[in-house]
């Protein structure tokens, strides 16, 4: 690549000073690739919705059963390359087919981390050898992967695990107990990370049947009860040396790298999952009469549903523009440079995006379900309708993946990082929460420690900033090329305006009290809500 | 062996159907498209026939550039190639009847399988003029087919129960909803058409016209329905039946 080009391609951390051209929206998607994501939203509504009581009842069989028939029909690895078994996709159509087969959280998890976490340690830093030997297998469906990182005692702090590995006569030795493993009951083969003599954390491939590995009991979780999730117990577990995955000592490339990719397929899992909760309170609000109302016809109900709506478009919004821009990043990988480290540094160059797509799409859909439920009254605290499930299962993926928490955290500390903070603080606002955004970064004293609760707000805002701008930019082009539902693009961006904008100011006040800084930030910018109920009740659902 | 299957874009039968502000046509807006279900089960036929023998599989359609959308489908479910004849007129059955005629002289296919009718204008006629038109043995609203030796073997539908016909091909037969239930669309077939063939020819190489003798007067919605109420008995709902509706029973 000529240095010109380099320079042309989008940066992490752009949207903090500036907007690329043009932003990829889901509008941008070809037919064959709409066929693609119609053929998994009609697998999940076919096939998948209608199994669910007996998937929750753990049925024996039945999960196994959808994966391997997902998988006879391409879902086992559309991003991963042909030459392996997959379908060599981009990550924007994968998440697309992802979000669509996410209408269900134990399915969706199930086949999100067999596409995602459970593969990718392979596909993105296993050897030649070690892919072809894995992955036709697993993304056939004959095998299924999981990934082992957490421990009992290492949950967010993954990288400090207890589980230990020693070479001995050619083989590596593996103690230790791994938790929260999904797929684990079905799974053939797990991604174990240890640290060799203690002290080199690095990756193992670790199949099932090796001496000394045991899967324990499921645990009984509050959701996803038709996923599963289980402990894995090593004691001197036999790993053949050639199992290293890359590089001993360099086991959190593999972790971290994984978990920044993995963040978007949450993203698509949330979406999916958003789509059910949208499509379950226009029903029930369309159908359920009190005072000789349809319910979908007060203010309080309405308000909620153009929420959540605006509140989808944004995630949505924000999700598609990361994931294009990590195809962007894997695509200009040179050649000639070493593959793994190119690899890294394409998965890590977004990696503040990832952070704030796993944030956002989560507490839309936290927010989503909660509300989906509010609607139903009593009847949505009770398994008659699919709502009390949607909420049981949507609410662990504000923890899995990196609690919100540590992203928060993660992605502000990426922007100092960066050093990207003195190129906000000059930039010009591209939406009203970037105009917090900047006026708090310029208050900031970047020699003094932030502190966790400071840090938290800045990247409030760095989120709220990214969320609006991605949906203004996409409600414009949507506008402008006078798509189908463009209306709806531009006054759910314009009801997402105003309620985030308030927010963004909440946020800045409580930056600059904390900073010290007496300032009072008024409430000058905020966009008019448009009410998008409508449009929502005329779809049944979230209308795009 | 060669089939030919006819598939017509409609809209989305799952989709809300509303006018056009000035009730000429359909408004389009939000409107997503499919291949007509008949259609498509008349695809899936096909390919079934042709797992069991070796066949050529071409689909054909007639319209704008628009329905190549649908002839992807079903190259993507597996048909061979695609032929648009591109017309921008709208058509009546005996109009559409008359250019896959001309279509089947082209291609010489020995057997036409299609859908029974089209969802949108529900007119279940093109089949039948086509089979006599080219004067064809034909068979209408097929439940099974099975091909022996030349021979279609056609289990039908009809009022009074099964019927099973044997039609010596080259026939035309038209598919029911039982007859099959289409596969889905996999990835790695969506991939495999994006290099599959499709084939544009225009009316003036097919030398036909675009015919219409049909006129659409007026569209309108169908009433909103009207909300049911309960009657404790059967003596009550025929009283009912009776003052309300002025039934005579």
């Amino acid at each position: 690549m000529n240095p010109k080009a380099a320079a042309a391609l989008p940066k992490g951390g752009g949207f903090l000073f500036a907007c690329e051209n043009e932003p990829f929206t889901p509008e941008q998607f070809g037919a064959d690739e709409r066929l693609m994501a119609d053929t998994a939203f009609q697998f999940a509504k076919n096939e998948v919705l209608p199994l669910l009581d007996r998937l929750d009842a753990q049925e024996e069989g039945l999960m196994p059963g959808l994966i391997k028939q997902a998988c006879e029909l391409g879902f086992g690895g559309p991003d991963t390359p042909e030459k392996y078994g997959g379908l060599g996709l981009s990550k924007a159509v994968a998440t697309r087919i992802l979000e669509k087969l996410s209408l269900n959280g134990s399915f969706s998890t199930t086949i999100g981390v067999h596409q995602g976490v459970a593969q990718l340690p392979i596909v993105l830093f296993g050897s030649e050898e070690q892919r072809m030997r894995y992955l036709p297998r697993i993304t056939s469906g004959e095998i299924m992967p999981a990934y082992a990182l957490s421990e009992p005692n290492n949950g967010t702090d993954a990288l400090s695990v207890a589980s230990r590995a020693a070479l001995r006569n050619g083989a590596y030795r593996l103690s230790g107990t791994k938790m929260w493993i999904s797929n684990a009951k079905w799974a053939s083969l797990f991604t174990v990370f240890a640290k060799v003599d203690g002290e080199r954390f690095s990756a193992f491939l670790v199949e099932r049947d090796s001496p000394g590995l045991e899967v324990s009991r499921e645990e009984h979780k509050m959701g996803l009860k038709g996923s599963s999730t289980a402990r894995l117990i090593l004691e001197d577990a036999v790993v053949p040396q050639a199992n290293l995955l890359y590089l001993e000592g360099e086991g959190h490339r593999v972790a971290l790298n994984t978990l920044n990719i993995g963040r978007c397929k949450i993203g698509a899992m949330a979406l999916g999952q958003m789509r059910s909760a949208l499509h379950a309170a226009a029903k029930y609000s369309k159908e359920r009469k009190q005072f000789g109302r349809t319910i979908a016809s007060f203010g309080l109900v309405r308000q909620k549903l153009a929420e959540m709506a605006a509140r989808m478009f944004a995630a949505e919004s924000v999700l598609y523009r990361t994931v294009a821009l990590i195809d962007s990043a894997f695509s200009a990988r040179e050649a000639s440079g070493d593959e793994y480290d190119e690899t890294r540094k394409a998965c890590e160059e977004f990696q503040i995006e990832c952070s704030l797509t796993k944030v956002l799409t989560t507490e839309a859909l936290a927010f989503a379900v909660d509300e989906a439920l509010q609607i139903h009254g009593g009847y949505g605290f009770t398994e008659e309708f699919p709502i009390a499930r949607l909420y049981r299962d949507a609410r662990v993926m504000r923890i899995y993946e990196g609690t919100n928490e540590i992203n928060r955290l993660f992605a502000f500390e990426r922007v100092m990082k960066r050093g990207l903070l003195d190129a906000l603080r000059d930039g010009a606002p591209t939406c009203p929460a970037h105009e917090y955004l900047i006026l708090a970064a310029r208050n900031l004293d970047a020699s003094k420690p932030l502190g966790q609760e400071l840090t938290a707000c800045m990247s409030d805002l760095t989120l709220l900033t990214y969320a609006q701008q991605s949906a203004n930019l996409r409600a414009e082009r949507m506008r402008r090329e006078n798509v189908q539902f463009a209306d709806f693009g531009v006054d759910a961006a314009k009801q997402f305006e105003a309620s985030a904008t308030g927010w963004a100011a909440a946020r800045c006040a409580e930056a600059l009290a904390r900073m010290g800084v007496k300032q009072n930030v008024s409430l000058s910018s905020a966009g008019q809500p448009r009410d998008v109920a409508d449009a929502v009740l005329e779809s049944d659902g979230y209308p795009l | 062996m060669k089939l030919l299957v006819p598939i017509k874009r409609v809209p989305d039968p799952y989709s809300k159907i509303r006018l056009s502000a000035d009730a000429a046509g359909i408004d389009a807006t939000g409107l997503k498209y499919e291949i007509n279900p008949f259609d498509e089960i008349a695809v899936e036929e096909a390919l079934r026939i042709g797992e069991k023998l070796s066949c050529e599989i071409a689909v054909v359609s007639i319209g704008d550039a628009a329905c190549e959308e649908q002839l992807r489908k079903a190259l993507a479910m597996g048909a061979h190639r695609a032929i648009r004849v591109d017309c921008n007129e709208t058509l009546d059955s005996l109009g559409v009847a008359k250019i896959l005629a001309k279509v089947f002289e082209r291609e010489k296919p020995d057997l036409v399988l299609m859908g029974k009718q089209a969802i949108d204008d529900d007119c279940n006629q093109a089949g039948q003029m086509l089979a006599g038109m080219l004067n064809l043995p034909q068979a209408t609203f097929a439940s099974a087919i099975s091909i022996v030796g030349g021979i279609a073997r056609v289990t039908r539908e009809t009022d009074e129960g099964q019927e099973t016909l044997e039609l010596k091909l080259p026939a035309v037969v038209t598919a029911d909803l039982r007859l099959n239930e289409p596969r889905y669309v996999a990835l790695p077939g969506i991939i495999k058409a994006r290099s599959k063939p499709i084939e544009t020819l225009s009316l003036s190489e097919l030398n036909v016209s675009a015919e219409c003798r049909v006129r659409t007067t007026s569209l309108s919605a169908p009433p909103p329905r009207a909300a049911g109420r309960k009657v404790a008995n059967v003596d009550e709902l025929l009283s009912a039946l009776r003052s309300e509706r002025g039934l005579k029973l």
